[in-house]
């Protein structure tokens, strides 16, 4: 899946990268602007509700499996026939029906989106902070450390990033505290960690081309003039202005996140068997072509992955029609 | 040092054994032909075999000497190559004992029992390009390679030791071995150090097997010769013939065999079927193509592009096989002489205490677990280590009894009680050992469904596992490195090397198994103070812990050394069964949860199905294919 | 320009050299399988470990054994140039079997990217010319679902479909063109070819339409239009061509990306490809079989940068940002 992290990213880069950089909101309350005209996109506004709910559903997920009365790992065997496959389909008891050891999909599908959604979003902020802060650096500070950051970019992106994904999950597999003495332990912590580490480039690589445009306009320039110091420049007079492309790219980040984690849990990389994940639940559904007596185990967990993904991609849509120039002067 | 074990006994054993085998067990009920139908008789000749499989997992890349895989030693000995004996590819007992095969008996045995020697039978040929009459050089060639070192030979051990002037570390495969000498082309005397009662099952390893110094000499690294292997069987490798012998540079790899996707092997044209008592060959090739899925395989098996299959299909497949009537004669399951098992660590708490072990043998659901693998016809529910088709005494002995074999929560509870990690008495585990207790498992089905069985199963006693699904290869490597301290695994099973109790499983218990790197036996039953010494200081202290809560580790080293040097036979057995039921009630390693079946698939064109029992593979030396196909036709070379 | 074109080429060659040591350090310092135990068989005493460690060339310090690695691609090895090594498990050279693997992606990814590229930019184009149309938001919506579903998704259903359901087509494996003839490997590819394509077709229609709305907005267009040129022409010589040269080095990285396996559509199609392959490495501990794949596919993708980087740098800066 590294391919749509790409497409993601040089997508947004194509529509927003050869924009003029935001000055044109500066001196404005663009917040207010961005509220006007994101309110008017339907879609937008839609997706962000289904983004609402979901996130209330996953935290709520204990409260719902209670509901249900079946908890995410409850095993009820007598679904399942003779050779363990299973005989429950959607129904009253069972609404997204029962996978092969007996589980109930629907509990197991909203935990899931608790997974989903932590280790998107943490794995986005992680990526967004580390590529912020060394983007701007390099950016900012040029020469040797700009060549030192870009080309260690360059690197990261180069990577084959499941490959590497696997290995390290495997490795630090092997014993209960994981490795690096239980720095790195197999689990959300490590899809998260992963996930981030091959994500921030694509910030980073975002925020010094912004920076190094910023850096030669002329209210850097007055202010260097009046003397003020680089870090405050870079704090004050940079970083503000680069707040709304980095909401942006962050916001079209998450959905190749999201189906980034699923393609590692697919590969049962990382998370830990016990904890329900969009991506193992459709391998499981995958593995022996199981879906074919049991379509709900694919159909459900998939159909939650893609509305997701599709949410996320529609409110980043949304936010970079609101937030970017150009849209304006067209509309 | 042991006195009266001499391969006399074997003999008569053997006698006996074949005589008693018949309409026992598993023989009835293997299919529309029978085990033992006529030599060739009605069986459709020609036609081309088409299996595919996922994984070769070859551990020594098919180079017979160093070669521990036990499907690979179907085919050498079913199709590919000939030693002094092998097993004669029939179900049940009888297929687990030798026969004579380019030997013309089961050899002539000294009074003393020391000295056995063979003779070999006339005009049996190596196939092309070395075209010439084996000899009892090329056999004892096979030894040297054996002996060698930098061959790797994985099963040396049963030789090394055995047989005089063997060390398992010769510098050169020309060096000879003093114990095996051969007076001429057509004898060969083999010396022991001890009567040594299964000498005969060593003798049917593939291992021994003749091999041309000419090209197998060539090759002086693990593994190197397994894509030169020359045949002295009724197949060879497709496009044997080209390989350019004049000297070690001139031979490049044979074609018919690439290791990331196919072998395919034709008749081996110097094949004299009169010198050969056993094997039928009646296709004219087999070809074998890897294929990672295995669903895609059956699919296909079950569309007639293939014509048999092996392993346990997935259970959306086992289910047509199950249900459709015209299907349920094409798949087959057979007792695969297998154990899957838990493996308990007895230096890490909360398992270093016996109670938590004997608990957890209550509280498992190993009819779930049997559920969860597809049903009966993937085995049976396993009660004591040995399954009943090597070791029958045990068959109705089950120490941790639970109604429907679902798990006696309430006897696990009450062991819990008497273990030292219960202190309010509930029967439930109250203390921090047993919290985040790391178990290994292999990361496919059915092992990734034992999962939330085992983790359900286990939170009863208050044990709560943090499971880690890993590779097959990895999660075994992970509990043979001593130092990992891996509490408890899922991941393992063990199958004979052949079919006796020593060949089952004296590894897993002695400490001979154990090492820092490649220990086997992963309890680490009889442990000491200077093995704990050599794998790091995390084992001494673990030793050191477990030693002071429980007392010295248990060893059953004396107990196997007794049994080993008992002549076969009934006493053989019972010394087995009788350290089995120690095994299970007063050391505890094990929670054996199925005794894992063979599962065979075939198509419509298969005739005269046979199981062959030491292999747990169809008898390929046996069946009859009648798709009336060339190798041309499959392999695309027409 | 040479002068770049060097230091360019300098530094794929930097980055193989630490992409593979990176690998080599991930994959041999923390070693969760170890193939030296593996081939020494079910009962591997610490004789036969040491002994296969040694055949192995793994008894030797981390960094020697790099250096030996990186002399062995550049100068060769027993089994040819460039020296891709042997795997631990079959004892046999690597290099045959990547380049059949390499042979195996290579139909997966080129089938893929006709596939997406007849898709595509069709769409975006049509979807340019009349933005906010109905076709225009049904085509964006379609595309904005195919960025939004992945393979191990959208394979499984597609089967469960067309090969499970309907059976119009076979299901998954792959049957080569030499042993099964072209309709059957046809057949077999165009589930995969589609499932891979999907995304990328999403994404390029997005990008033509994108692209094309933006440079039917410059200059040159109004010049063209005011000289009277047709709208048609207009479109199909000044729009498209200055907006169908990002797609093309796109298209560059993209396949490039691809080369190294498609791993995912690899696995879920059962094709015996090169990230297929790399999987199996990683699980065996084949250590230099999985080096070689890195190396193939950071090779590929640096490779395909550097192309790009460089024949940007040839064109007009107006191409450039346009």
């Amino acid at each position: 899946m590294s391919q749509v992290t790409d497409q993601e990213v040089v997508e947004a880069t194509q529509e927003l990268g050869g924009a003029e950089p935001s000055s044109s909101i500066i001196g404005r309350t663009p917040w207010q602007i961005f509220w006007t005209r994101f309110r008017r996109d339907k879609v937008a506004l839609a997706a962000t509700g289904f983004l609402v709910l979901l996130a209330i559903a996953a935290i709520s997920a204990p409260l719902i499996a209670d509901l249900v009365g079946h908890g995410p790992n409850d095993l009820y065997r007598e679904t399942l026939d003779e050779i363990g496959l299973p005989t429950v389909g959607p129904s009253a008891e069972f609404y997204f029906g029962v996978d092969t050891s007996g589980r109930d999909v629907f509990v197991r599908t909203i935990y899931g989106a608790r997974t989903s959604l932590t280790v998107a979003l943490l794995a986005t902020g992680i990526a967004v902070v580390l590529g912020t802060i060394l983007g701007s650096l390099a950016g900012f500070h040029g020469r040797w450390v700009d060549t030192l950051i870009s080309r260690s970019m360059d690197l990261v992106l180069s990577l084959p990033v499941l490959l590497f994904s696997i290995g390290i999950a495997a490795t630090c597999s092997i014993t209960a505290e994981g490795c690096l003495g239980g720095l790195i332990e197999p689990g959300v912590s490590l899809v998260t960690g992963i996930i981030a580490l091959f994500t921030w480039p694509y910030i980073g690589r975002i925020v010094r081309g912004q920076v190094l445009t910023i850096r030669n306009k002329e209210f850097i320039e007055s202010a260097r003039s009046v003397g003020a110091g680089s870090g405050r420049i870079l704090f004050r007079d940079v970083l503000p202005n680069l707040a709304a492309p980095i909401i942006v790219y962050g916001t079209l980040i998450i959905p190749s996140n999201i189906l980034f984690e699923a393609a590692l849990s697919f590969l049962s990389v990382g998370i830990p068997p016990d904890t329900p994940s969009w991506g193992r639940m459709l391998s499981d559904a995958a593995n022996g072509q199981l879906y074919t007596v049991a379509w709900w185990m694919l159909f459900f967990p998939g159909m939650a992955l893609v509305l997701t993904t599709l949410a996320f991609n529609l409110v980043g849509d949304g936010l970079r029609d609101a937030l970017d120039p150009r849209t304006q002067v067209q509309g | 040092m042991k006195k009266h074990l001499m391969l006399v006994a074997l003999v008569s054993a053997l006698a006996l054994v074949a005589a008693s085998c018949g309409g026992d067990e598993e023989g009835g009920e293997t299919g529309p032909t029978g085990p033992t139908a006529e030599t060739g008789a009605g069986v459709t000749q020609g036609g081309v075999v088409r299996e595919e499989l996922t994984d070769f997992g070859f551990t020594g890349a098919f180079d017979p000497t160093g070669e521990y895989l036990g499907t690979a030693w179907s085919w050498y000995q079913q199709m590919l190559i000939r030693g002094l004996l092998m097993y004669p590819g029939v179900a049940g007992e009888e297929g687990n004992v030798p026969v004579p095969d380019l030997a013309t008996d089961l050899g002539q045995v000294s009074a003393d029992g020391l000295t056995v020697t063979f003779t070999l039978k006339d005009g049996v040929m190596f196939g092309p390009p070395v075209d010439r009459e084996i000899t009892s050089q090329d056999i004892a060639f096979a030894f040297q390679r054996i002996n060698t070192e930098s061959l790797v030979a994985q099963y040396g051990n049963y030789y090394c030791g055995t047989i005089v002037g063997m060390t398992c570390d010769a510098k050169s495969q020309d060096e000879p071995i003093e114990g095996i000498e051969t007076p001429d082309d057509k004898t060969i005397v083999f010396t022991l150090e001890r009567p040594t009662g299964d000498l005969l099952y060593r003798l049917a390893q593939p291992a021994t097997y003749a091999m041309p110094p000419e090209v197998a000499g060539c090759f002086d690294k693990a593994g190197d010769y397994g894509r030169f292997l020359i045949s002295s069987g009724p197949y060879m490798f497709m496009g044997s013939e080209d390989l350019d012998i004049t000297s070690c540079d001139t031979m490049k790899p044979i074609e018919g065999w690439d290791p990331d996707s196919h072998m395919y092997l034709v008749r081996n044209p110097n094949y004299d079927a009169a010198t050969d008592d056993v094997r039928d060959a009646n296709f004219d090739g087999w070809t074998l193509t890897i294929n990672t899925n295995l669903e895609d395989s059956y699919n296909k098996l079950l569309n007639g592009e293939l014509d048999l299959l092996h392993g346990a299909p997935p259970a959306a497949i086992l289910q047509q096989y199950l249900t459709n009537p015209d299907l349920q004669d094409n798949f087959k399951s057979e007792e695969g002489d297998r154990t899957w098992y838990l493996t308990m660590n007895l230096l890490v708490p909360p398992f270093d205490d016996i109670h938590v072990r004997k608990a957890a043998n209550f509280v498992v659901d190993k009819a779930a677990m049997l559920q969860s693998t597809g049903g009966p016809s993937s085995g049976l529910i396993a009660t004591t280590i040995e399954p009943p088709s090597v070791l029958p005494d045990l068959a109705d002995y089950d120490p941790y009894a639970s109604p429907n074999h679902a798990g006696d929560v309430e006897a696990a509870k009450a062991e819990m009680q008497q273990s030292r990690y219960d202190e309010d008495g509930d029967g439930v585990c109250d203390d921090p050992a047993c919290d985040n207790v790391l178990m290994v498992n292999r990361n496919y089905e059915p092992w990734t469904e034992y999962t939330p069985i085992l983790q359900e199963n286990f939170a009863e006693i208050g044990i709560n596992l943090k499971v880690r699904e890993l590779e097959v290869g990895t999660s075994y490597t992970t509990i043979q490195t001593m130092n990992n301290l891996v509490p408890i695994a899922a991941n393992a099973g063990w199958g004979k090397d052949y079919g006796s109790p020593y060949g089952f499983d004296f590894f897993l218990f002695n400490t001979a198994g154990l090492s820092c790197e490649g220990s086997v036996n992963y309890s680490n039953v009889g442990i000491t103070e200077d093995v704990a010494k050599e794998c790091g200081d995390n084992v001494v202290d673990a030793y050191n812990a477990a030693v002071e809560a429980n007392g010295e580790i248990p060893n059953v080293d004396a107990d196997m050394e007794a049994c080993v040097a008992t002549p076969l036979g009934p006493e053989y057995n019972a010394c087995w069964a009788a350290l089995d039921q120690k095994l299970m009630e007063e050391i505890v390693p094990w929670v054996p949860y199925r005794w894992g079946a063979a599962n065979i698939a075939l198509g419509d064109t298969v005739e005269n199905y046979t199981f062959d029992q030491s292999a747990g593979l169809i008898a390929y030396s046996k069946i009859g294919v009648n798709n009336g196909l060339t190798i041309e036709e499959v392999t695309g070379t027409a | 320009m040479l002068r770049y074109i060097v230091r360019r080429l300098l530094w794929v060659l930097v980055t193989l050299l630490l992409i593979t040591l990176i690998t080599y350090l991930i994959f041999f310092v923390m070693p969760p399988t170890k193939p030296e135990v593996n081939f020494a068989g079910k009962q591997p005493t610490p004789e036969l470990v040491a002994e296969v460690r040694r055949q192995f060339g793994l008894d030797k310090p981390v960094i020697v054994q790099y250096g030996l690695f990186a002399k062995r691609i550049f100068l060769g090895d027993e089994y040819g140039w460039p020296g891709l090594g042997f795997s631990f498990t079959t004892r046999d050279a690597l290099k045959p079997i990547i380049f059949d693997r390499l042979l195996v992606t290579l139909q997966l990814a080129i089938g893929a990217a006709i596939l997406w590229l007849l898709v595509g930019i069709p769409i975006g184009i049509l979807s340019a010319l009349r933005p906010r149309s109905v076709f225009d938001r049904a085509a964006m919506g379609f595309a904005l679902f195919g960025v939004s579903t992945p393979v191990f998704f959208l394979g499984p259903v597609l089967l469960y479909i067309f090969w499970f359901k309907l059976g119009w087509l076979p299901g998954s494996g792959f049957y080569s063109i030499g042993q099964y003839g072209f309709e059957e490997w046809f057949m077999h590819m165009i589930m995969p070819w589609s499932v891979l394509a999907l995304a990328f077709a999403a994404f390029y229609a997005r990008m033509t339409r994108g692209n094309l709305i933006e440079a039917m907005g410059e200059d040159y267009i109004r010049t063209a239009r005011a000289k009277g040129l047709s709208e048609r022409r207009v479109v199909m010589k000044h729009g498209l061509r200055a907006s169908l040269t990002p797609i093309v080095t796109i298209l560059g990285l993209d396949l490039g990306a691809l080369l190294g396996g498609a791993l995912i559509t690899e696995t879920v199609f059962n094709l015996p490809g090169l990230g297929a392959f790399a999987v199996k490495s990683v699980f065996s501990g084949d250590l230099y079989a999985i080096l070689d794949v890195t190396l193939i596919a950071a090779f590929f993708i640096t490779f395909a940068n550097l192309v790009v980087d460089v024949v940007y740098a040839f064109l007009d800066p107006r191409v450039r940002y346009t």
